[in-house]
């Protein structure tokens, strides 16, 4: 002990430790303060640039409410179920008078399915073909993967809505429209997934399928695909609940499902259709992510088996 | 008659394969050892061109194999079938596919992506997995069979081919004593009966000497001994290993052989008809 | 060991290969199953694609390729007012980032009585479950479109908008995220006699933290994305100038705006995932 003493008070091993620890807090400290400066700072900016002042939310918060009280449909116990009457009405309070427009809806929102269906098949079936192109350890040229990947991005950076936008004014208003927007941004996002899905396969088979004189397009289907098929399948599930919620949108700027009457009754009505459409979404699209969700499970599940 | 005319590999600065000259007659037993990095797998990945070779040439019947591309180079690799050290086998398809992979060459575009083989192909692969005793397992998925079998699996997709050239990379390197024992036997009876050529990676030396008409011993990328197992002098091993190596082919401690000498052609395991 | 070869293989043989691994050659049932499949699907997708008029993208070729061209061919750049298309774009940007913080505040409360170890009450709970679901089920422009209605035009609804939906992701994520806590570290802190405030200061909250900043920065992230179409509705933001502009049929500004879009978001991400790594290393998500 006396030899550690006797470099004098500065140098004991405590007080090192001691004036060590305040520079260390100290410096976390600063880096805090600082962190929380830019935070504040840019909140502020945030604020002013996007006019989120309290009084404008003040002012708002009160019609929202009345906004909502507006849309509520208003049913009666008694009315409840009550049938058409003599003249084919639905009497005020039942569900028939809420739900006035049933069949009409149902029918958007079947077609919303199947918009949202036809979209995920093309886009995974594409997806798939250029994953192979663009993930750097099976891309026949270097080059053809750069471009691959470049395509992809620009695919899934461009929401959906606005090539629904775009390819409206090309092809016309309905569904077509959509399932190509649709079609086109799935590919981006599962090509890039899909690609990185390809990169952490094993290389091993497809050394094997390349020694027996397979051809590239066998080294893929041999040598990587069976590795990869149940993360794809995964995927693409996953994909149809995305696609759902977005074909259920697409018609704001007229392409297709019930996106058009959405966007019209909201627009044009403040009164219980618009909880009616709204309400019907909800639970198209709750429904179909469960169905998805349970999908998957059993997916992985049996993968998990194996 | 496969001949090496200076073929040599580069990798960025290091010379894998110094320019090598040798001539491997047809139905040989070759057997290549040397150090860990001396460059036996990239020669052996060259003769099929999973390496591109950096310089020289390599003639097989007097056809020059360094300069085929596309469908050439894949008829070539076709006939020069390759076993790896990691069974290089398509772990999450059936032990039958693995095989009948072997003939993705004669098939067209249509019906290798769609996965059809006829039934002639499925009777030619249940006949060489049955002989190396592993039609019994031919519907089970290969990830889920042991190192040995799969390595045998292996080798019966190389059979399929109908190569004339049978490359081994280490083919019993990941194995236990009795499924090396197993494998080895396997390509000598290949060799034997089928009169192919065999080159096959070893990193023991007994397993050379037992089981190989000729030995090649490698270092730093160079040829350094080229003759018959009886050639293979103590001293000669010690060259090829480096001084370093006193203990490192110390016959007994680096031996995967039950008992040498010892070796009738395999048996497998009970065989079980499904 | 014997050797054959494929030519040599007589139907004979085939036939006594069959009878010995009868399933090695197919079984039938499974291979018509798996035919049939693919039939209905390749059946369904030709069905749909007549049901949604694929012949209208072959008559819209002079369209689409006028469209394209004007796309592709910039005119008259210098009357492209880009102080207002910088000026959405910031708008953007500081729409998504009030909206998240908004939306991860009133998360921070709702995910706790949405997690199962928190809330033990079920019909709360579920209750509040059900509320997130119906956030999250309703899409974010959608939620434009009715604050747009409700509060009118202007960045306000798409802060809502953005508010309100990210609210419902977070507080689900978040939830999850506390319910797959680990107990262990929890009781350890309350076996050294700890009060409830002590418990989730040093049980909870260092197990959460990381977590819950990580998929706030992501839900930043993704929210600058979907608000540049919020102004698609009147929500505010670059969306706006965009919608305006293509109505006007300026598609070689439209291009150039949503180009700039592209490269502000690709930044955006760089940048948190930057943060991401500082602040919180390779964990949470
Ligand atoms: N793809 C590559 N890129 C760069 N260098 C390589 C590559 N493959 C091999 N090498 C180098 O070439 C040399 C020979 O390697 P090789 O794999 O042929 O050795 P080996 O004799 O098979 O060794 P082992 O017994 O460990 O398998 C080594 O120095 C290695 O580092
Ligand atoms: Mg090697």
């Amino acid at each position: 002990m006396a030899s550690i003493t006797t470099n004098g008070p500065d140098h004991d091993p405590v007080s090192l430790f001691e004036t060590h620890r305040t520079r260390m807090i100290r410096d976390r400290m600063l880096a805090n303060i600082t962190l929380a400066v830019l935070f504040l700072g840019f909140l502020a900016w945030s604020i002013w640039i996007s006019r989120f002042t309290p009084d404008r939310l003040a002012a708002g918060i009160p019609r929202i409410f009345e906004y909502f009280g507006s849309v509520m449909p208003s049913l009666q116990w008694d009315m409840l179920f009550e049938g058409r009457s003599a003249e084919g009405r639905f009497p005020a309070g039942s569900v028939g008078y809420w739900y006035n427009d049933f069949w009409k809806y149902l029918r958007l929102i079947w077609e919303t399915i199947l918009m949202a269906l036809t979209a995920t098949l093309l886009g995974t079936g594409l997806a798939i073909a250029l994953s192979f192109l663009a993930a750097r350890n099976c891309t026949p040229y270097p080059w053809m993967g750069a471009a691959a990947r470049r395509f992809l991005e620009f695919c899934r950076g461009v929401p959906e809505i606005l090539f629904a936008l775009i390819l409206v004014f090309a092809v016309g208003i309905g569904p077509l429209a959509g399932v190509l927007a649709i079609t086109i941004h799935a590919t981006g996002a599962l090509g890039k997934l899909f690609s990185e899905v390809n990169e952490n396969a094993s290389m091993r088979p497809v050394d094997g399928i390349k020694a027996v004189g397979g051809s590239w397009f066998e080294q893929m289907r041999y040598g990587i695909l069976p590795q990869v098929l149940p993360n794809f399948t995964s995927y693409a599930l996953w994909r149809f609940e995305i696609n759902v919620r977005a074909s259920a949108v697409v018609g704001f700027v007229g392409a297709g499902g019930i996106g058009a009457e959405l966007s019209h009754t909201i627009s044009f009505y403040s009164d219980d259709r618009v909880t009616a459409v709204l309400l019907l979404v909800v639970l198209t699209v709750t429904a179909i992510d469960l169905l998805s969700e349970r999908a998957r499970h059993t997916l992985i599940g049996k993968e998990s088996l194996k | 008659m496969l001949e090496f005319k200076g073929l040599t590999k580069q990798f960025n600065s290091t010379i894998a394969v110094k320019p090598a000259t040798f001539t491997i007659p047809d139905g040989q037993m070759v057997g290549i050892i040397g150090r860990s990095g001396a460059g036996k797998s990239t020669l052996l990945r060259m003769i099929n061109r999973l390496n591109e070779p950096s310089g020289g040439q390599m003639l097989f019947q007097g056809r020059d194999i360094t300069a085929l591309k596309g469908r050439a180079l894949r008829e070539w690799r076709n006939e020069c079938a390759m076993v790896f050290q990691q069974f290089n086998l398509v772990g999450r398809l059936n032990v039958l596919t693995n095989v009948m992979s072997g003939r993705l060459f004669h098939h067209d575009f249509a019906s290798s992506m769609l996965g059809i083989f006829t039934a002639r192909e499925r009777a030619f692969a249940i006949r060489a997995l049955d002989r190396l005793g592993m039609a019994h397992v031919a519907l089970q998925q290969t990830d889920t069979l042991s190192g040995g079998q799969m390595q045998r699996v292996a080798i019966a997709r190389a059979l399929v081919q109908e190569p004339r050239v049978m490359l081994a990379d280490e083919p019993i390197a990941s194995l236990d004593p009795l499924n090396a024992k197993v494998v080895m036997d396997a390509l000598r009876a290949i060799n034997r009966q089928d009169g192919l050529t065999v080159i096959c990676n070893l990193h023991t030396l007994d397993t050379a000497r037992q089981y190989c008409d000729r030995i090649i011993g490698m270092q730093d990328g160079v040829i350094v001994f080229d003759g018959t197992p009886t050639e293979l002098t103590d001293r000669a091993a010690r060259e090829i290993y480096g001084a370093e190596a006193e203990e490192a082919f110390s016959e007994a401690m680096t031996s995967t052989a039950l008992r040498p000498g010892a070796s009738a052609p395999a048996q497998p395991e009970a065989r079980v008809v499904n | 060991m014997s050797t054959l070869t494929y030519a040599a293989i007589s139907d004979v043989d085939i036939a006594a290969t069959r009878k010995r691994h009868p399933k090695a050659f197919g079984d039938p049932f499974a291979t018509t199953l798996k035919a049939a499949s693919w039939a209905f699907i390749a059946v369904y997708l030709v069905w749909s694609l007549g049901f949604f008029e694929i012949g209208k993208l072959l008559s819209a070729s002079d369209r689409a390729w006028a469209l394209i061209t004007r796309m592709v061919v910039w005119q008259d750049m210098a009357t492209w007012q880009y102080y207002n298309i910088y000026k959405g774009i910031a708008q953007t940007i500081a729409m998504a980032f009030v909206g998240t913080l908004l939306g991860t505040i009133f998360a921070l409360g709702l995910a706790f009585f949405a997690a199962r170890n928190t809330m033990p009450v079920g019909v709360i709970r579920h209750a509040v479950r059900r509320m997130l679901d119906v956030f999250r089920g309703i899409d974010q422009v959608v939620w434009g479109l009715v604050f747009v209605r409700a509060v009118g035009l202007g960045p306000l609804a798409g802060v809502l908008a953005i508010w309100i939906s990210d609210m419902g992701n977070l507080a689900k994520l978040y939830s999850e995220a506390i319910e797959n806590i680990d107990r262990k570290q929890v009781e350890g802190v309350r076996a050294t006699g700890a009060d409830t405030s002590r418990i989730i200061r040093f049980g909870y909250l260092p197990q959460i933290l990381p977590v819950f900043i990580s998929l706030s920065l992501y839900s930043f992230e993704s929210s600058t994305r979907s608000a540049t179409i919020l102004g698609l509705v009147g929500a505010g933001g670059i969306g706006m100038i965009i919608i305006e502009r293509f109505r006007a049929g300026l598609f070689d500004q439209v291009a150039f705006v949503v180009l700039n879009v592209l490269v502000v978001i690709a930044v955006i991400d760089w940048g948190s995932g930057l943060i991401r790594k500082r602040f919180i290393g390779e964990r949470g998500h």
